[in-house]
């Protein structure tokens, strides 16, 4: 079947559609396509805009309608000019190194939850519950928390040990997968001050560490998640074939399911990164001075006179450039079917 | 379901003390994957979420020296369900209605037609049966709030506002994103640039799409002004009226998350084998039927993935109505999350932690039971 | 020969340089010291602190660091750096409403000798109201004073004018000048404009645009009566006829405006008015120098200020009604209206962290006075930009700058004269500031507010929930502690 072979970036669609469908799926394209594009359009105009001529009502088109004057770049650029670099380089550095580690141990753990069996026992969790509630009860009695966390452990171990290994029953591969979503289902502001008060005991408040570390956490579930369902789409014969041949598990990841994953691996990857880049109220309240991101910057447009429009259209469009780039870049990738002719012949 | 790969590990070839190491990492491959990860989200969410919890069982007070926590047991709780703060979070509710109660009849009546068809079929079992009564009291409980709240002269409180909110804007997203997936699929010149046009949205931070809405929403310097002025719509503010206001809220998240499900569902389609479509297509099959036969079974794991994932955020939903409407008119577009950060603002630490982890509550039960009804059936057919 | 010339030439030297520093520190007196003081975004507030940083750094040798945050957030960043001892910030340009919480807690440091001690400070030159209301607390001094907050109403002069109508006196007047105005072209657009914009929107500055209406018909007897609660018994007083007559005036003016005017902030308001679509607007100080901007205003010389209206009849707090106003109940009533003139928010001031390095603490009361001396501040005050507003008897005398930065003599005249007129009422309402001001003021109200103009809640519903909720956070802190602590922010003595 050289001819299967041959043809190895086929879409889904195996023929042009009909005139009629055509048109009317370019039709309903172009909608959309103007739906999004339109206030993208607005915000770049607005930038263009004097607060006169923001407030006194809509002006479309520069030169038509209004005059358009750089003031809002030159003041973003210019004025703020150190204020502006330095969250912008913050939200780079953070975003682009939490989400390469989040990807990393998250399609590790995808993987392992895909292919491997784990079972947590319940008697191990119940030790796990003994020892922390062991820890908090000293902490409220007034003890270091160094101690309490020690002495804490040191029971959950004595127990898992001991009592623990007469039960039997466990939690599988789709339970730890559900506890680690259910992680994203508390509001970020009710942890928000107790995140604070732990980087503080670590004395990480405003670094780019925290944030990194934060976001990692905070993002982990959903690369999991979705990574999930990609490597399971990878054809089990291969690994196997691959295993019979002799390599180990990290070979067979590494160099079989990775590559097949890309499509998956790259859409995650856009995700995260828009997560991490686009936070904001753990980013509040971590940084100070030092490694303010740049939504604090856009939000902090809205101040005691109103939103400060000009501004933050200015703010919002340098924000999304690097991401729209790196989107358009990306995007070949995801459109790459897996190669499923390879396994035949 | 999920396979395992039944090779053994690699025999030992040589006795060097490489390959005794090799063989060692291989043998704990198992944990070397995922320990990592849970790790990381363990020691981070500890304390966190046993902080906070604490925190809802308190009060917060200013005293010589600094913060004083006054421990008030289910205090926070019981002001947000039966106390001063029943309205702002249930809402105001009503004796039934003729309507109500019709409607009420015909979705209980739905839930009771599936709870026998549980029974009668096969596999089923005690704890299956118990969970899924559970599921249908509460699920009704919620259902009667809603209707209680929303079709009569009842007001919606936060907790029902946000259930609408989720389930409109979900579902939404989730037909939009399929329709503009298939569309894009097919073999037409410049669909890379829909392709790319359609991730844009998602890109942008949440705060700044809620000031661009709001910017786009006003009757008075928005860009819709003429749209308004020829529909004689000048006089009326829709960001004043509740219904209005929510609309504004809802098609705001729509706009910004439509792109998230769109491109894993293009992925997924992407990589579905087209030798089944080539094999109905030589069987006269139609498009319509290809999709739903062949296409749509196979890209529901994929979905049910990201609708789960787009469930738990559209709960959290806060910086459209907080930017838009600060939560107005009145208390119409406030969700829950935003509830929590109102009062947070203001000092009530103990209060908001409550009302975050009743939203807990509520998201844990959706979670549950979307995923034992939905997705473990779904993921078990592919 | 030469030596001398040489010892001369350095002495002289000397002596110039010594005369040339306008600030009282001498030269290096900081050296080596950081200040970190932290505000939210500006450019308002931040821009002015930015911009003397440098000079001042030059003069006494500290380095001044400005970080700021989001404007919303302010209140618990602080909040948390200080309860957590965390202390990333020396000195902080805040809402000095704020002190209701900070001080008790400890987190303040006492500026009352500071103040006293330092000459070039020209502390008896800022009006009594914010140096014995704002910047103070149980007695002491706690903030030096950079602007002044109070609320006024705006009236375009022009169309008054052209239709023989005098500026409102009372909210009656205020509301059937907006009657009149509503539906007209107001700037020549041809599109319909509107007789009152107001700040209506939920979590913004709706409750305190509330306020000024329902403060002339709750405080007639000066400031220390107080408008919020008793001074007997900390009972509120949201549930009377005159809590319900300024719910009326609020309703019937929500009405009188732009259709959004219900999700308009102080920002949409402002904007409105400057581009010509308003009649009358009610706004803290800033539309003066903001009308004034070729940027953004297009009503130059057309802006007049007025004293905020009063009422002719006032509360009578034992009986709960309404009475007439007369030299017994309204004594500092001008023509039978008693004018309140409410103080909103207070005015951003400087204050100081408690836990900061004393020498930290020297440079950072000397930054802060700096900034608020004649010499810095009157000159602040007249750019709209900084928004720095008048707080000094020194920024009303002197007319030079607000001539220069564009204003008409006649304008200028107007605007002071209506600041002047609030500042001296005896009878300035202080804004509240006791433990969890945010709780009554944010929650309580501003949520009731904005239910009672969505129409979710009529005006009874509206006062008996503001009230409920009030006397129960009451009752949870503590009712003695609290009415000791709203008496003290009075300083009214048992």
């Amino acid at each position: 079947m050289a001819a299967t072979r041959a043809r190895r970036h086929r879409s889904y669609a195996i023929n042009r559609p009909s005139p009629a469908v055509t048109i009317v799926s370019y039709a309903l394209l172009v909608a959309w396509a103007v739906v999004v594009l339109f206030p993208l359009y607005w915000l770049a105009v607005t930038s263009l805009k004097t607060p006169l001529d923001v407030n006194g009502g809509p002006f479309y088109f520069p030169f038509r309608d209004f005059k358009p004057t750089l003031e809002s770049w030159r003041y973003i650029f210019v004025d703020l000019g150190e204020d502006t670099f330095r969250p912008y380089l913050n939200t780079v550095v953070v975003g682009l190194t939490s989400t390469t580690i989040t990807l990393l141990l998250g399609s590790m753990a995808a993987y392992g939850l895909v292919r491997m069996h784990y079972r947590v026992r319940f008697a191990a969790i119940a030790s796990f519950v003994a020892g922390l509630v062991a820890a908090v009860a000293v902490i409220a009695a007034g003890g270091p928390w160094q101690l309490a966390l020690l002495g804490g452990f040191a029971l959950f171990l004595l127990l898992l040990q001991t009592v623990a290994r007469r039960f039997k029953r466990a939690l599988g591969n789709d339970d730890i997968a559900f506890w680690m979503i259910s992680q994203r289902m508390l509001p970020p502001v009710a942890v928000v001050i107790p995140i604070y008060i732990f980087f503080q005991q670590l004395s990480l408040l405003d670094t780019w560490a925290a944030l990194i570390i934060s976001y990692v956490a905070a993002h982990l579930p959903i690369v999991v998640w979705l990574m999930r369902d990609y490597f399971q789409s990878v054809p089990l014969e291969l690994e196997e074939s691959a295993a019979i041949d002799g390599a180990s598990r990290y070979r067979i990841f590494r160099s079989i399911v990775l590559p097949l994953a890309v499509p998956g691996l790259v859409a995650t990857f856009l995700f995260v990164l828009v997560f991490a880049w686009n936070e904001y109220l753990i980013a509040l309240f971590l940084t100070s001075a030092n490694a303010q991101t740049l939504p604090l910057t856009v939000a902090a447009q809205n101040a005691t006179r109103g939103p400060q429009w000009w501004y933050m259209s200015v703010l919002i469009m340098i924000m999304i450039t690097p991401v729209i780039a790196m989107a358009i870049a990306l995007e070949r990738f995801i459109a790459r079917g897996l190669l499923v002719g390879a396994v035949k012949g | 379901m999920s396979g395992q790969l039944s090779a053994r590990p690699v025999p030992m070839a040589a006795s060097s003390r490489w390959s005794l190491l090799v063989a060692r990492l291989d043998r704990s491959a198992g944990a070397v994957f995922i320990l990592p990860a849970v790790l990381v989200i363990l020691i981070f969410s500890i304390f966190p979420l046993v902080a906070s919890l604490y925190v809802s069982l308190t009060r917060l007070s200013f005293s010589e020296g600094g913060i004083h926590l006054t421990f008030v047991g289910l205090g926070n709780y019981a002001k947000l369900v039966v106390g001063i703060d029943r309205t702002h979070f249930i809402g105001v509710t009503v004796p039934l209605t003729p309507l109500t109660a019709a409607v009420l009849f015909v979705v209980y009546g739905g839930f009771a037609f599936l709870l026998v068809r549980y029974l009668r079929g096969p596999g089923r079992t005690v704890l299956g049966f118990v969970g899924r009564l559970v599921t249908a009291v509460i699920g009704g409980a919620l259902v009667w709030l809603v209707v209680d709240t929303v079709m009569t002269s009842g007001r919606p409180g936060t907790l029902v506002v946000t259930l609408i909110y989720v389930g409109v804007d979900v579902s939404v997203q989730y037909l939009l994103a399929l329709g503009l997936a298939l569309l894009v699929v097919q073999r037409l010149p410049g669909r890379r640039f829909f392709r790319v046009v359609f991730l844009l949205p998602m890109m942008i931070t949440p705060v700044g799409v809620a000031y661009l809405f709001r910017m786009l929403t006003d009757t008075s310097k928005g860009p819709f002004y003429p749209l308004w002025a020829h529909f004689g719509l000048t006089d009326v503010s829709w960001v004043t009226n509740p219904w209005g206001a929510r609309l504004a809220v809802m098609i705001g998240d729509v706009w910004q998350w439509t792109p998230f499900i769109f491109i894993v569902l293009l992925a997924s389609i992407e990589s579905l084998p087209v030798e089944l479509n080539e094999a109905a297509v030589v069987d006269g099959a139609n498009r319509w039927q290809m999709f739903w036969a062949i296409t749509f079974p196979q890209i529901l794991p994929a979905t049910s993935t990201v609708v789960l994932i787009r469930l738990i955020e559209a709960f959290k939903i806060v910086d459209l109505p907080n930017v838009l409407t600060n939560g107005g008119p009145g208390t119409a577009t406030e969700s829950l999350t935003l509830h929590a950060y109102t009062i947070w603002r203001a000092l009530d630490i103990g209060g908001s932690a409550a009302v975050a982890y009743m939203l807990l509550i509520v998201v844990t039960f959706v979670g549950i039971s979307y995923v034992n009804l939905f997705r473990r059936r779904v993921t078990a057919m592919a | 020969m030469s030596r001398y010339l040489a010892r001369a030439l350095v002495l002289m030297v000397g002596l110039l340089v010594a005369c040339n520093s306008s600030t009282p520190t001498s030269n290096a007196q900081f050296s080596g010291t950081t200040i970190r003081v932290v505000t939210f975004t500006g450019p308002q507030i931040a821009e002015p602190l930015q911009r003397r940083a440098p000079d001042f750094e030059k003069a006494t040798g500290a380095k001044v660091e400005i970080i700021t945050v989001p404007f919303s957030d302010l209140y618990q960043k602080l909040l948390t750096d200080f309860a957590t001892k965390t202390n990333s910030y020396d000195a902080t340009v805040f809402d000095p409403q704020w002190m209701g919480d900070y001080v008790p807690a400890g987190y303040l440091e006492d500026l009352t000798d500071r103040v006293k001690n330092d000459s070039a400070l020209q502390w008896n030159d800022i009006a009594p109201f914010f140096r014995d209301f704002s910047a103070t607390f149980k007695g002491k001094v706690y903030t030096v004073p950079l602007d002044g907050d109070f609320q006024m109403v705006y009236y375009r002069t022009d169309l008054l004018q052209k239709d023989g109508l005098q500026p409102p006196a009372t909210w009656d007047d205020y509301i059937s000048i907006a009657k009149h105005f509503q539906g007209k072209d107001l700037n020549g657009d041809g599109k319909a404009d509107y007789g009152s914009c107001l700040a209506m929107k939920r979590s913004a500055q709706s409750y305190w645009m509330y306020f000024s209406i329902a403060a002339a018909l709750l405080q007639s007897q000066g400031t220390k009566q107080g408008s919020f609660f008793s001074t007997d018994n900390m009972q509120p007083l949201t549930n009377n006829a005159g809590a319900a007559a300024a719910l009326d005036v609020y309703k019937q003016l929500s009405k009188l405006g732009p259709p959004d005017q219900l999700n308009n902030d102080v920002g949409d308001s402002r904007g409105l008015f400057v581009t010509g679509r308003c009649a009358l607007s009610l706004d803290w100080g800033d539309i003066g120098p903001l009308a004034v901007d070729p940027t953004q205003s297009k009503v130059q010389d057309k802006v007049g200020a007025v004293i905020l209206p009063g009422s002719k009849r006032v509360l009578d707090r034992t009986t709960g009604q309404l009475v007439d106003c007369n030299a017994t109940i309204c004594p500092y009533a001008t023509n039978g209206v008693n004018h309140s003139p409410f103080a909103a928010f207070g005015g951003w001031s400087g204050a100081i962290n408690k836990a900061a390095p004393s020498k930290v603490k020297d440079a950072a009361f000397a930054f802060l006075s700096y900034m608020s001396q004649p010499a810095q501040s009157s000159v602040d005050v007249t750019i709209g930009k900084t928004g720095f507003n008048p707080y000094r008897t020194s920024h009303f005398t002197n007319l030079g700058p607000w001539l220069s930065s564009g204003m008409s003599e006649t304008a200028a005249k107007n605007y002071l004269g209506a600041i002047q007129a609030s500042l001296q009422s005896p009878n300035m309402v202080l804004d509240l500031r006791i433990p969890q001001t945010a709780f009554y003021q944010q929650t309580a109200l501003d949520t009731a507010l904005a239910q009672f103009l969505a129409g979710e809640l009529s005006a009874s519903q509206t006062m008996t929930q503001i009230t409920n909720q009030w006397n129960s956070k009451t009752d949870e802190i503590g009712r003695s502690s609290q009415l000791d602590a709203y008496r003290s922010s009075l300083s009214v003595t048992r």
